[in-house]
């Protein structure tokens, strides 16, 4: 259901506004529209306020989020981090931006040094690993490599999928060196092979400028390294990193100190300065006159008490929450609030699809929650489908619970498939004829009907087109019911008048069509034929009137519509052919396991479309035949002014 | 002898629906495809719109079954 919005108008003296707004912040519930929209040309008195000076705000939020990113959370104490928003948020806006430099004027200097330092040291240490399995790998190499004065060791890394550029490697070495080198290799990795090519210095540039071009990755080891052996290296690099280890730890215990002396403190203040700053950024739909400032907005109903109490308790009498009378124009521009039970939030993010409704029109969602399930459980109609549609969605809902789309797309599954497993009773399947088979089940008689999809197939045909006729019926008259609210409008008279003639024109004729359907059949008696033929007589020019000429040929898209209906059964039928498939399939081979795994696997693609297909058509059932007769959309959605979430 | 003229006007009935509404669905699904790519939270809609063709092969589904029933004996 929509909620019922109010429109008010908050003004108290400008020296109140800051804490007027953080009030309304707070409390979350207002939708704040455009005080300059309502002020009238030529009027003196009232202006539009401009926009509070904000870059300032977002400068030191950055920098103080900057630091928090430097510091552990875990020192973190939710209650005092409470108490310090709280203290910060009390505070003038010069008052809290001075609070916040002082803190940056006190911490952020020493802060950055010491995470520069630990981030160089990290570095480093990351080299040295490297360096140190490099060595590793090629120390035993290490008695290959001829021991002369003058000579130069690099080390160069090849991705082993271009280990072709070895040769190209070898060949330029020959050339540059007039062969005197030498050239061994060893695998680092799976991915990687190390290089030790040994040169005279002298070629030293040439070479390096060659490697170069090649773009292999060449290992720079460090100078203090550079001619030594590799035990030596070794040893040195595991000395150096014990000494940067214990730099790092004496780093990591002093930021830790900063972290509980101050965590709290740049926690409080960071969100204190975003809250401030959504605060002022909403300042320029604000009026004022030169003593007073002007809030206008919508809240829903239920909210109104609280908020104003909530004003009245700080202000007293000095800020006012006036109720605004509200006209049918007023209303039209409404924002759409809908709070439904938690049952219909699933659909109501599917109809997100084609946009909020607007104020004044009937909420779909509710309907939609009824007719989605009956429909997707007409279609699937089978115990174990159902059974297992459900176990699938409430684990599939676990698995993704970040995923909001996913989360709303399984509750609604988990809805649907109540009503599969209760047409799966009505239809007497459990995977398909399996059940029945067995002797588990069977269809049940209902208005002496048996309920076997595989044979009643026209009765379920005449029942998804009855089903059809009541949507689109009901749909027509919600119609009707729109355009009557809308009509309250002065601009929308006319066109309303035309909407409801239309519509109940289209409700007449449909009822005719039955009757004389009806009648012909023999379903009804012969005497309402003529009832019926009148109606569609005296509907034709209604329709004309509302729709115009080409309005009466709505009439066929509608029956149309009605038709489509036919999916209802079509798709069900075509899901149980499948599955009875299955299982003849299955039990034609004489090898009990192979045909079990054929009947799971036919059963599995049906499941796949079962789930896929009657959700789809279930919806485009709503959102194209039913929606299309009274929906109109392009409403705008409650956006309550407070922190999001 | 076989009357073959029942199950061929039913494969008619339901191949011609079958058949116009994949014509109908490829042009949808490649204009559908350009538009998600340019705006990806068209997607659900999109897969609406792919799926409104399908009342063809439905009605043409339906219309065979009809012909096998009901002149099937």
């Amino acid at each position: 259901m929509l909620q019922k919005m109010i429109k008010i108008q908050v003004v108290g003296p400008k020296k109140d506004l800051h804490r007027v707004v953080d009030i309304l912040y707070r409390e979350g519930t207002v939708h704040l529209e455009d005080v300059s929209d309502s002020i009238a040309a030529g009027e003196t008195m009232l202006r539009r306020m401009e926009m509070e000076k904000t870059v300032d705000l977002l400068n030191l939020q950055g920098r103080i989020g900057g630091m928090l990113l430097m510091l552990s959370d875990k020192w973190r104490v939710p209650v005092k981090e409470q108490e310090l928003y709280n203290t910060y948020m009390n505070l003038s806006q010069d008052a809290l931006m001075g609070e916040a430099k002082k803190i940056l004027d006190e911490l952020e200097a020493p802060l950055k040094t010491l995470a520069t330092e630990k981030s160089d040291i990290e570095f480093t240490i990351a080299n040295l690993i490297r360096y140190e399995k490099i060595i590793e790998k090629i120390r035993p190499l290490e008695s290959q490599l001829p021991v002369l004065e003058g000579f130069e060791i690099t080390v160069i890394l090849i991705a082993r999928e271009f280990r072709e550029v070895l040769e190209i490697i070898r060949s330029a070495l020959v050339k540059i060196t007039r062969n005197q080198f030498e050239l061994i290799s060893a695998d680092v990795d799976e991915e990687t092979i190390a290089t030790v090519m040994v040169f005279h210095k002298r070629y030293s540039d040439d070479v390096h400028a060659f490697i170069h071009t090649q773009n292999v990755n060449e290992v720079r080891l460090p100078a203090e390294y550079l001619g030594k052996p590799f035990d030596e290296i070794l040893r040195l690099i595991d000395e150096k990193k014990r000494g940067l280890e214990e730099k790092r730890i004496k780093i990591e215990q002093d930021l830790n100190e900063i972290a509980i002396r101050w965590g709290n403190q740049l926690e409080g203040m960071q969100r204190a300065l975003k809250d401030r700053y959504a605060e002022l950024s909403v300042f320029n739909k604000f009026g004022q006159t030169d003593y007073a400032f002007v809030i206008l907005g919508w809240i829903p109903k239920k909210f109104l008490h609280k908020t104003a109490k909530a004003l009245k308790g700080e202000f007293g009498e000095r800020v006012l929450v006036n109720e605004i009378p509200l006209t049918p124009e007023m209303l039209e521009k409404a924002p759409t609030f809908y709070d439904n039970p938690r049952i219909v939030k699933p659909f109501e993010y599917v109809l997100k699809l084609i946009g909020p409704a607007k104020y004044l029109e009937v909420d779909p969602s509710p309907l939609i929650t009824l007719f989605f399930p009956i429909f997707f459980g007409l279609m699937v109609g089978d115990i174990a489908y159902g059974l297992i549609i459900l176990v699938f969605a409430v684990l599939m809902k676990r698995r993704f619970h970040q995923h909001e789309a996913f989360q709303q797309l399984m509750n609604i599954l988990i809805i649907s498939s109540f009503p599969a497993i209760l047409f799966g009773f009505l239809y007497g399947e459990f995977f398909g004829d399996f059940g029945e088979h067995m002797g588990w089940l069977h269809p049940i008689e209902f208005m002496g009907i048996t309920w076997n999809r595989m044979e009643a197939i026209v009765p379920l045909l005449i029942l998804s087109i009855a089903i059809g006729v009541f949507h689109v019926l009901l749909g027509l008259f919600l119609g009707i019911v729109n355009a009557w609210a809308l009509m309250s409008c002065e601009h929308h008279t006319a066109a309303c008048r035309r909407h409801i003639c239309e519509k109940a024109g289209m409700m007449a004729v449909l009822v005719g069509i039955i009757l004389v359907i009806g009648a012909v059949a023999g379903m009804i008696p012969g005497v309402l034929m003529q009832p019926g033929i009148l109606l569609v007589i005296v509907a034709l020019p209604l329709i004309i009137y509302g729709g115009g000429f080409f309005g009466a040929f709505e009439i066929i898209s509608m029956i149309g519509n009605i038709l489509s209906y036919a999916r209802i059964m079509a798709i069900g039928l075509a899901s149980v052919i499948l599955a009875v498939v299955a299982n003849k399939l299955g039990g034609m081979t004489d090898v009990a396991l192979i045909g079990l795994l054929i009947a799971a696997m036919l059963h599995g693609l049906n499941l796949i479309l079962a789930m896929f297909s009657p959700f789809l058509h279930s919806l485009r059932l709503h959102l194209v035949e039913f929606h299309s007769k009274f929906f109109e959309g392009g409403g705008k959605l409650y956006k309550p002014f407070g922190k999001e979430g | 002898m076989v009357d073959f003229g029942i199950p061929i006007g039913a494969g008619i009935a339901f191949g011609l629906g079958a058949l116009s509404t994949g014509i109908a669905q490829s042009k949808i699904g490649a204009a559908g495809a350009g538009a998600v790519a340019e705006k990806p939270e068209s997607f659900g809609l999109m897969i609406i719109l792919v799926a409104i063709p399908e009342t063809l092969v439905i009605l043409g589904f339906v219309v065979a079954s009809m012909i096998m029933i009901m002149l099937g004996g």
